[in-house]
């Protein structure tokens, strides 16, 4: 599959449509494309394209580390909506050598990098190599640092096979917290039971806790480090002269 | 076959980490011979050659790696590893390739 003609057009004319329009776009322009389902809220993203395409790709990235809630919800969605869920894990031989090196919870001492790099980097990059596109439930507002510029769709040179192209999609990038919930309600999706115990974001059990009123949901993730910053981006500054 | 890197100077004048990194490999595996010309893009100044061809280019980070060869399209590289592999055919550990991606994409709502 070859890259799409022209992805920053594209993003345009995607960036003013609903998240439902973006997926039937997605969907219905790439055979081979699959969800990332992380077992959170991004549950609407098989609830919507489960209307457009009963037959998806669907993928979760099993840490081993997740919830025992999560393993129940990821079930409970496969048999809800009748679909196939890929559980995709981590090279056994990895995970042990980073264990007998530096223990089972190295992220608290270190950073979340090398565990999630073995966790959950290596397993997607390995999954995203059969795939000519993905769609994520990631959106502008869970870390307004970073996050700033979500685009709609991505021409993702980082997981692309060699001399190939990848196409990543984020229908829900303009999507607040609170349009994810009415949908959620609106439509009865069934949602991970951690929700209502004050888990905003749900991510691997160690490294994730509730969040209270007017904290940021990335605070309940890797809480116990600065929120990560990208410096690489290029951006012209007006310097007062 | 013509290779033009681009890096990056913050509005400040201090230069790009990850830029400063690139450059350091490509030293020691000795790549930088490889490259005809090495660009600022001057953060402050947006008509500084580095920011007008990250504009030509649509591109939004640095370091980057613009390839031109005789008759074919221009290619733009922003993974390093991609274009050491694709472009100087050599070779990148898997640990080297999964660090790179981590730093420069946003992958934290995994
Ligand atoms: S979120 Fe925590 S436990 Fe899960 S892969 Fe990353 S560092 Fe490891």
């Amino acid at each position: 599959m070859s890259a799409l003609p022209n992805i920053v057009d594209i993003d345009t004319q995607l960036a003013t449509q609903s998240p439902q329009e973006i997926l039937r776009y997605a969907l219905e322009t790439f055979d081979n494309i699959a969800i990332s389902f992380s077992g959170a809220e991004d549950v609407v993203l098989i609830d919507m394209a489960a209307k457009i395409r009963p037959d998806l790709q669907v993928f979760s990235l099993d840490t081993g580390r997740l919830h025992a809630q999560t393993y129940r919800f990821i079930e409970a969605v496969r048999k809800h909506y009748r679909i196939d869920i890929d559980i995709v894990m981590p090279e056994a031989s990895k995970v042990e050598q980073l264990v007998k090196a530096k223990g089972l919870f190295s992220f608290y001492e270190d950073d979340h990098k090398e565990c999630c790099g073995v966790r959950k980097i290596a397993p997607l990059r390995k999954q995203l190599l059969t795939v000519d596109a993905w769609i994520t439930g990631q959106r502008r507002d869970q870390s307004p640092g970073t996050r700033a510029a979500v685009p709609v769709i991505q021409d993702d040179k980082a997981f692309a096979r060699p001399d190939d192209s990848l196409t990543k999609f984020n229908p829900l990038a303009n999507w607040t917290s609170k349009q994810v919930w009415d949908y959620i309600r609106d439509n009865n999706v069934p949602y991970n039971e951690l929700h209502d115990q004050g888990f905003v974001s749900i991510g691997c059990e160690p490294c994730t806790r509730p969040t209270g009123p007017g904290q940021h949901e990335r605070e309940g993730r890797w809480w116990w480090e600065e929120a990560t910053k990208k410096e690489c981006g290029l951006h012209a500054v007006n310097i007062a002269k | 076959m013509k290779i033009t890197m681009v890096k990056k100077v913050f509005a400040d004048g201090s230069p790009c980490k990850k830029c400063g990194e690139v450059e350091e490999k490509m030293r020691a595996a000795g790549q930088l011979q490889r490259i005809d010309r090495v660009v600022i893009a001057d953060e402050a100044n947006d008509q500084s050659e580095g920011m007008l061809l990250a504009a030509e280019h649509n591109i939004d980070r640095a370091p980057f790696f613009i390839v031109e060869r005789d008759g074919q399209q221009t290619e733009i590289y922003t993974v390093y590893f991609r274009f050491v592999k694709e472009v100087l055919d050599s070779e990148t550990s898997e640990e080297e390739e999964i660090a790179e991606i981590m730093n420069d994409n946003d992958l934290d709502f995994l």
